[in-house]
């Protein structure tokens, strides 16, 4: 903790490496326009397909910040986020294939009876 | 071989007055150019209007990359920034057409564009294991397995046959409004996060390589047979007078890496290794992944396992169930034996 | 025995002389006295038989006996107290018991006091003396009278005059204003009881209600009053309080202590039925007529002559309050007067009498004669209650008829003679005929107003009241007991039970047979003419120059300062002084009263109807015989201002009672969590998509605060 208040007060050289700060803002743009196009796209393999845009961007931002902090877990949490991205991609086309059996649409309004 | 403790330098924090001074109202005015470009392309009627948005919001985006490299030191990176902000701007443009293309095999090949744009932007940042295990992975795995059920689950118009998507739900965007402003609100706060991050305050061209060099060197000295075999190149007698490990020491001294060899007759000698050029990404990302993260590692597999699993219990309860007239409705009779008949379900 | 200065020197025409500074007799603790208390509880113990025996239905005289009994031994104990004191003794205050005896503090206004004590001056006796005895004699009458409502309904009756009687006394022989507040509440509601007996016909529970509730309102005068005292003098007992009004500070001390006589005032006027609320006791004429004779005219409408009486002192300093009530007085004499003239039922012309008679006693106490005042009470309750009760002879024998206009002569009617001649004497006394007890009491008071120049024209007024007082009196006798003998029997719509052999006897030829009165009340009826003979005795001494028995008692008690009659030799118009004045006028305007009677309806009545033709049909006086008979539109004029007004303001209010605060506030809470559901339901869709937005949305609200935070903090500190 010393060290942080000691880091803290020291003075400042404020340097960036351009990779990082573009990487960050191209990962909260990929963030905003997956959210967007998953609140906007009614077919439900676009809309997960939105979800993977989001994991990605997650993955980006993973990558700057260990490269600013030159720390290998960034990469490494990426391995597992690919992880993660496969195995919910398997699961969630495999129900959306029998979702689309039961209504022959891909569209996700079709599904409302979960409701108040 | 000993790990000489060592440790970073003393990262130097950023005084307040350097937080408080980067301004945010540029970056909103830029998230809001960009989203309101972005709403003209969802909602707009004519295709002319819809071009004009696209422009708009590759403009807004343009000053997004302009606030993100304000915040670098000039001179920094110089010839890597144009690829970087190309990269940027073509993923950017490949995720805006993932969510506007009314098709959805076209938005999936958006994407695999999206993917390809990262993966370059991760070899900028130096993690080219990943850079390749992205495209690998995503574009070559998981995407196809997306377009795979496209093109399954299909419902195109009788008098269209072979063209896939372009369904209204495809076409008609739902709520934009909201959407955009949402995704605005969360840009904008991402975005003063960003723009107030302690930056990296080493000299990246002087640090830069030096802190490569450290995590080299660390790695490498836990790569006992790579550094024997490194050592050999450089003074192969050396090494293979070495009485036994125990007689190896390394150390660190500059940027190099000095290898100390007793040898039998007890002389001592001194190898130079480089260690930028003997270990790369792929081994340290491995080394990292086995070394510290082993629990994460098993757990990772248990996922995929259970991916598999449910993988297979989705797919068989469907056909033990032995619905056929849902198969054959969903023009998916006799999946293994028949080809898919015109039996596409009504609409 | 004292001398009282009842002599003026020649020349002063204040009126007050000497006693005005007279000095207030101080009270002294009797407990030795305290079987006074019995007068109180008789009356309520015989009330308490009377409701048992009510309940149990029993069909005999014994309620009447029972109260009776009761109301006879606590007469013989006033007599024996009164006796064994004399007139001239001291004041004594006889402690029962405690009742509100508390304190929260050191000093003049931290502690409050209101026993049940008794406070006997003479005053007190006086009031007591003709209360309990006419109470006595009255139970007597009605124990006949009510005959036909043998069972619960007369053990009701007798319940209620027991109340009566207990209230009655507790209200005179109260020793603090919270007592005589209970009293005077208790009046109320025994004389609400009594006129709603006849509680199935709509007419006597109205005329119940409209009695309760004019009388509330001057409650409320007195209720104010009484809280004012208390905050100006820190006491409402008699002995302190007293003491503080001797030890001066009146006048002076801010207008809330001014506004004391003003609302004492107000309560005065609403149980003794002054204007502006008098329009109570007409109408209370609905109960049965023992009641009326008992409750208003003889007892219970004198409280507020009481009250004024014993506060005399207070009063008198504030002169503009004795002149309010001076000329209340007399223009309600004046009013009650006009309507009186105008009426058909007897009993209503006794009870405008009554209302007129009234004036005339708050006259006298405003013009600063409380002797005349009481003198007239005193009076008033003999012969009022003996014109009362014969006209219940006459409704009890000819079957609820009063209509004057329907019976005539009856003085022929076999039975009928005592009845008739008793009515004549009292008749006599309510027209100040030379010489009765009405005109000595009247005398006085008048007398007095001539005496101080600023109630000279109050004089006037009272002259020419007594002028119409006399005429609308033997208007009445005229044609009921004089001239041919000519009857129509009512509709006896007096009595539940109907006992039809009783009210008047039909024979098998249909005719209708009067039904005479008996010895109980012939036996009081004769017994009442007696008191009210004896009682012109005190006013001829009192003409005399001498002391009297009635004056003894107004100045040994409170009201001493009053106690005195100015006789003024000034000569005030016509050359003669104010006592020559009003014996001239008096006498000559009683006569001429008496004959434009005798010849309107007795030499030929048809002339009331052509004269009251010629006074309709002239466009000049066409409107005076209309307001006179229809009660110059009092009940019309409060209807509108005071019922309707209510019913408007009521209205008004239930509907902001039912739209804004129910409808608005009440239901409107109600409904906001309903409407809130609404409002939310929406987003429960079950769209996929609909439930992200509204996490995205979530989580961007607290990524922004993070956010925020984590800036407001100074970063990675």
């Amino acid at each position: 903790m010393n060290t942080a208040v000691e880091m803290a007060t020291a003075t400042a050289t404020a340097t960036a490496s351009p990779a990082v700060t573009v990487a960050l803002a191209f990962s909260a743009v990929l963030f905003g326009i997956g959210l967007v196009g998953f609140l906007v796209r009614r077919n439900m393999i676009l809309m997960f397909l939105c979800t993977e845009l989001m994991l990605q961007a997650a993955a980006i931002a993973f990558i700057a910040f260990g490269r600013m902090r030159m720390d290998l877990g960034g990469q490494v949490f990426v391995i597992f986020i690919l992880t993660v991205a496969a195995a919910e991609a398997a699961l969630a086309l495999g129900l959306v294939v029998l979702l689309y059996r039961r209504r022959e649409t891909l569209s996700a309004e079709s599904w409302q009876e979960l409701h108040e | 071989m000993e790990n000489t403790t060592h440790a970073f330098p003393p990262r130097a924090m950023p005084s307040s007055e350097a937080l408080a001074s980067a301004p945010l109202l540029p970056w909103y005015v830029a998230v809001a150019i960009a989203a309101a470009g972005l709403m003209t392309v969802l909602k707009a009627g004519r295709d002319s209007v819809r071009r004009g948005g696209a422009v708009v919001a590759l403009g807004g985006f343009g000053l997004l990359m302009v606030q993100a490299l304000k915040l670098t030191r000039a001179g920094s990176g110089d010839l890597t920034t144009p690829f970087l902000v190309a990269f940027a701007a073509i993923g950017t443009i490949g995720a805006v057409r993932v969510i506007t293309h009314p098709r959805p095999v076209f938005a999936a090949l958006y994407f695999i564009l999206t993917v390809l744009a990262a993966a370059a932007i991760f070899l900028v940042l130096a993690a080219e294991f990943l850079a390749f295990a992205l495209i690998i992975v995503y574009a070559g795995a998981i995407l196809i397995t997306y377009m795979f059920v496209l093109m399954l689950a299909h419902q195109s118009p009788e008098d269209e046959i072979g063209r896939i998507g372009a369904e209204d739900y495809d076409r008609v965007p739902r709520e934009p409004m909201v959407a955009v402003l949402l995704g605005f609100f969360l840009v904008a706060a991402l975005g003063s996060v960003i723009e107030r991050v302690p930056t990296l305050t080493r000299e990246a061209a002087a640090i830069g390589p030096r802190e490569a060099a450290f995590e080299r060197a660390e790695a490498l000295q836990r790569m006992p047979q790579q550094l024997l075999a490194q050592a050999r190149l450089q003074d192969a007698e050396a090494v293979a007078l070495a009485a036994d490990d125990r007689g190896r020491v390394s150390f660190m001294q500059g940027e190099t890496l000095q290898v100390r060899i007793r040898t039998n007759a007890g002389e001592i000698r001194v190898v130079t290794v480089d260690p930028a050029a003997s270990v790369d990404n792929v081994q340290l990302v491995g080394l990292d992944l086995v070394a510290r993260y082993p629990a994460s590692l098993e757990l990772a597999g248990v996922i995929l396992l259970m991916a598999m699993f449910g993988a297979v219990v989705l797919a068989r309860r469907q056909i033990e169930l032995g619905e056929d007239e849902r198969r054959k409705a969903a023009g998916m009779a006799g999946m293994v034996l028949d080809l898919p008949e015109n039996e596409r379900g009504g609409a | 025995m004292n001398l009282l200065p009842l002599v003026l020197a020649a020349g002063d025409d204040a009126g007050h002389g000497s006693l005005a500074n007279a000095a207030i007799p101080v009270a002294t603790a009797a407990p030795e006295l305290a079987w006074l208390g019995w007068v109180l509880a008789l009356p309520a113990i015989s009330a308490c038989l009377c409701g048992l025996l009510a309940a149990l239905r029993v069909r005999n005289k014994l309620p009447a006996v029972l109260t009776v009994l009761a109301l006879g031994t606590a007469f013989a104990l006033i007599l024996k107290v009164y006796l064994s004191r004399g007139p001239d003794a001291a004041p004594v205050i006889v402690h029962l018991w405690d009742w509100m005896n508390f304190s929260w503090g050191e000093g003049p206004w931290k502690s409050f006091q209101a026993d049940v004590s008794l406070y006997l001056d003479s005053l007190t006796l006086l009031w007591m003396l003709f209360v309990t005895g006419l109470g006595t004699l009255i139970a007597v009458f009605a124990s006949e009278y009510m005959e036909g409502e043998r069972g619960p309904g007369y053990a009701r009756f007798f319940f209620g005059v027991s109340i009566f009687l207990l209230a009655m006394s507790a209200l005179v022989m109260a020793d603090n204003l919270v007592l005589l507040y209970l009293g005077w509440e208790g009046v109320g509601l025994a004389s609400y009881l009594l006129i709603g007996f006849y509680y199935q016909k709509p007419s006597a529970v109205a005329a119940a209600k409209k009695a309760f509730i004019m009388n509330r309102v001057g409650d409320l005068g007195l209720a104010v009053g009484i809280w004012l005292i208390w905050v100006n003098y820190g006491t409402v007992e008699y002995s302190a309080l007293f003491q503080a009004f001797t030890e001066g500070g009146g006048a002076q001390g801010g207008w809330d202590r001014a506004l004391i006589p003003f609302c004492l005032m107000l309560g005065a006027f609403g149980k003794s039925a002054q204007l502006p609320l008098f329009t109570w006791l007409p109408d209370a004429m609905e109960g049965p007529t023992p009641v009326s004779a008992l409750i208003h005219a003889a007892t219970m409408v004198t409280a507020g002559v009481y009250l004024i009486a014993r506060m005399q002192p207070l009063f008198m300093l504030h002169p503009d309050a004795m002149a309010t009530v001076a000329w209340i007085g007399g223009l309600t004499a004046l009013l009650a007067a006009t309507i009186g003239m105008a009426q058909h039922d007897i009993k209503r012309v006794f009870a405008y009498s009554t209302v007129s008679q009234l004036g005339y006693m708050f006259m006298g106490l405003g013009v600063g004669t409380a002797f005349g005042a009481a003198y007239h009470v005193f009076t008033h309750a003999f012969f009022k209650a003996l014109l009362f009760l014969t006209a219940g002879a006459v409704m009890h024998g000819f079957a609820g008829q009063l209509d004057l206009r329907k019976l005539s002569g009856l003085r022929r009617v076999p039975g009928f003679g005592v009845v008739c001649w008793t009515m004549l004497l009292g008749s006599l006394a309510l027209a100040a005929f030379p010489f009765t007890s009405g005109f000595l009491s009247k005398d006085l008071i008048l007398v007095q107003a001539f005496s101080e120049p600023r109630f000279v024209a109050l004089g006037w007024l009272g002259l020419a009241t007594a002028g119409l007082t006399a005429y609308y009196t033997f208007r009445v006798w005229f044609r009921v007991c004089a001239g041919p003998v000519a009857y129509t029997p009512g509709e006896e719509a007096h009595g539940d039970h109907g006992d039809h052999a009783h009210h008047g006897h039909a024979d098998h030829a249909g005719g209708f047979h009067p039904h005479a009165p008996r010895l109980a009340i012939n036996g009081v009826l004769l017994l009442i003419a007696v008191g009210v003979l004896l009682s012109a005795v005190p006013g001829y001494m009192a003409l005399r120059g001498e002391h009297n028995w009635v004056q003894e008692m107004v100045y040994h008690s409170t009201a001493v300062r009053a106690a005195g009659v100015a006789h003024v030799t000034t000569p005030v118009a016509f050359g003669l002084d104010p006592h020559g004045l009003v014996t001239v006028f008096g006498i000559g305007l009683g006569l001429g009263g008496i004959l434009v009677a005798l010849w309107l309806h007795l030499l030929d009545r048809r002339m009331a109807d052509r004269l009251r033709t010629a006074l309709r049909s002239n466009p000049l006086t066409g409107w005076l015989p209309t307001c006179m008979e229809n009660k110059w539109y009092v009940d019309q004029i409060y209807d509108v201002a005071f019922r309707q007004a209510a019913w408007i303001t009521s209205h008004l209010l239930h509907f902001f009672d039912r739209h804004l605060i129910d409808g608005l506030l009440v239901n409107g809470f109600g409904r906001l969590p309903m409407m809130m559901g609404r409002l939310f339901q929406p987003l429960y869709n079950g769209a996929l998509q609909g439930y992200a937005t509204t996490m995205a949305g979530g989580l961007i609200l607290v990524l922004a605060w993070v956010a925020w935070r984590w800036l407001g903090a100074g970063g990675l500190a």
